[in-house]
């Protein structure tokens, strides 16, 4: 078994002890992280003054923090299952849920109107990468498979909309996929599992 | 009647040792399944190596915003402690956020890419007339290469951007992008980014984004201090509640 499991030859075997060696780095920086913005938010908040100005920029700060994904929120919206289509004989490409559906189904959320959204617990931001490995697709560096959970914070009109006759979700029920819509009044949706960087940019104001 | 018992019993226990055996066939087999989806993988060496490099990356980059938050910490505490107005760290930690969001213009070094749409008709049908999939499609793949800030038209790409087809009654083709922004061909897309990196990505050979468009690239070129302005809008926050304090 071990063998099976351990593949083939010992560059794996210790490559692998590598991949879960950083992978366990980062959980633990992650963590460190999560605690220091606790602590970052309560120093905020008693360090600064109680005028309207410092209010009003905290206010925004936060609001940019949470557009960003970069904490957890909560609000009224929709959650979408999108599933394989499984009652098939014979699976096609069709009958499975890729990569590419997954970016046009955020696509409508967006254009319909959404703050949050999350892809079975992958927050999605702006450098969010929606791929396919192999049979499974991967969001932000992590690996997902169906059914997938996407989970949206919007507007009221998502639920109606985003599988209106000539919506991609429309198509995609048509092709047998396996597509449940549910609204809710409050959903939490986890912030993003990394960080946002700016090496590159720099402001040119 | 001896022997027709002991045989009974040989009956019974081989069935039993069967569905013993099956159940354990059973077990083994899901807890394969579920090894590969999460760790083990079967993952070929190159496979490995790219996981570690996106691992170390994820740490490297966390670690580095982990120092970052703690020097803010220990900077609001020394105002505190000198009992300082902490008006211009919390001044710092707006512009940082208004960077990341979109809310500023930023420049650095990245790459422009020109496509437009292919007057002749060709054989495929996609590589005709540019449509929102291939842009969407172009954003991830530049994403994927590390871009820190991306425009197609100046129209800046921000979180809850979206890049819609809207067709008219005359059969004709637009493209709208952050909803009410109509774009037409030729598209520039600006990406700032490692200039390299951004570029190798997109000439993978075959499955390369190049490749897949070849129809329709005018030109990709790395280009040092490009500009990308600010989102348009007003960046809202209007479905979040935010009165919901933890």
């Amino acid at each position: 078994m071990q063998q099976i499991l351990h593949g083939k030859n010992d560059t794996e075997n210790g490559l692998r002890d590598q991949v879960l060696r950083w992978k366990e780095k980062y959980d633990r920086a992650y963590e460190d992280l999560d605690n220091a913005e606790k602590i970052l938010e309560h120093e905020r908040k008693t360090s600064t003054s109680t005028d309207s100005g410092s209010i009003d920029k905290q206010k925004r700060l936060k609001q940019l923090n949470a557009y960003l994904g970069l904490t957890d929120v909560t609000g009224a919206g929709i959650i979408i299952t999108v599933q394989d289509n499984t009652s098939s004989k014979l699976v096609t490409s069709r009958d499975l849920v890729h990569d590419g559906d997954l970016r046009a189904i955020i696509n409508e959320i967006k254009n319909i109107g959404a703050d949050a959204i999350s892809i079975n617990g992958q927050r999605i931001v702006s450098s969010t990468v929606i791929n396919c490995a192999g049979a499974i697709v991967q969001i932000n560096g992590e690996e997902i498979g169906a059914p997938f959970v996407i989970e949206v914070i919007g507007n009221n009109f998502l639920n109606y909309n985003i599988a209106r006759p000539g919506s991609y979700l429309y198509y995609m029920m048509e092709d047998g996929i396996e597509v449940n819509i549910k609204k809710s009044d409050k959903i939490t949706i986890k912030k993003y599992n990394g960080v946002l960087t700016n090496k590159y940019i720099k402001n040119a104001e | 009647m001896e022997l027709k018992k002991g045989k009974n019993i040989m009956i019974v226990t081989i069935g039993l040792i069967c569905f013993i055996l099956t159940y354990v066939i059973f077990i083994q087999f899901k807890t394969i399944e579920e090894t590969n989806i999460t760790e083990i993988k079967t993952m070929t060496e190159t496979d490995l190596r790219e996981k570690i490099a996106l691992w170390k990356e994820k740490y490297e980059e966390t670690d580095e915003k982990l120092k970052q938050t703690n020097e803010t910490i220990s900077e609001y505490r020394k105002k505190r402690e000198a009992n300082q107005e902490a008006i211009e760290l919390l001044d710092k930690e707006l512009i940082q956020a208004q960077l990341l969001v979109g809310e500023t213009d930023v420049k650095g070094d990245g790459i422009v890419i020109v496509i437009k749409d292919n007057e002749e008709t060709t054989e495929i049908e996609e590589t005709t007339e540019i449509k929102s999939q291939v842009l969407l499609h172009l954003v991830n793949e530049l994403n994927a290469a590390g871009a820190e800030a991306i425009s197609i038209n100046d129209q800046r790409i921000i979180n809850m951007s979206d890049i819609v087809d809207i067709y008219i009654e005359d059969g004709s083709h637009y493209i709208f992008v952050n909803k009410e922004e109509k774009i037409v061909s030729p598209y520039v897309i600006k990406a700032i980014g490692d200039p390299k990196y951004l570029e190798s990505a997109l000439t993978t050979k075959t499955v390369g984004f190049m490749d897949i468009y070849s129809e329709n690239i005018v030109s990709l070129e790395r280009q040092n201090n490009i500009r990308i302005p600010k989102y348009s809008g007003k960046i809202e926050v209007k479905y979040i509640n935010m009165e919901g304090e933890k």
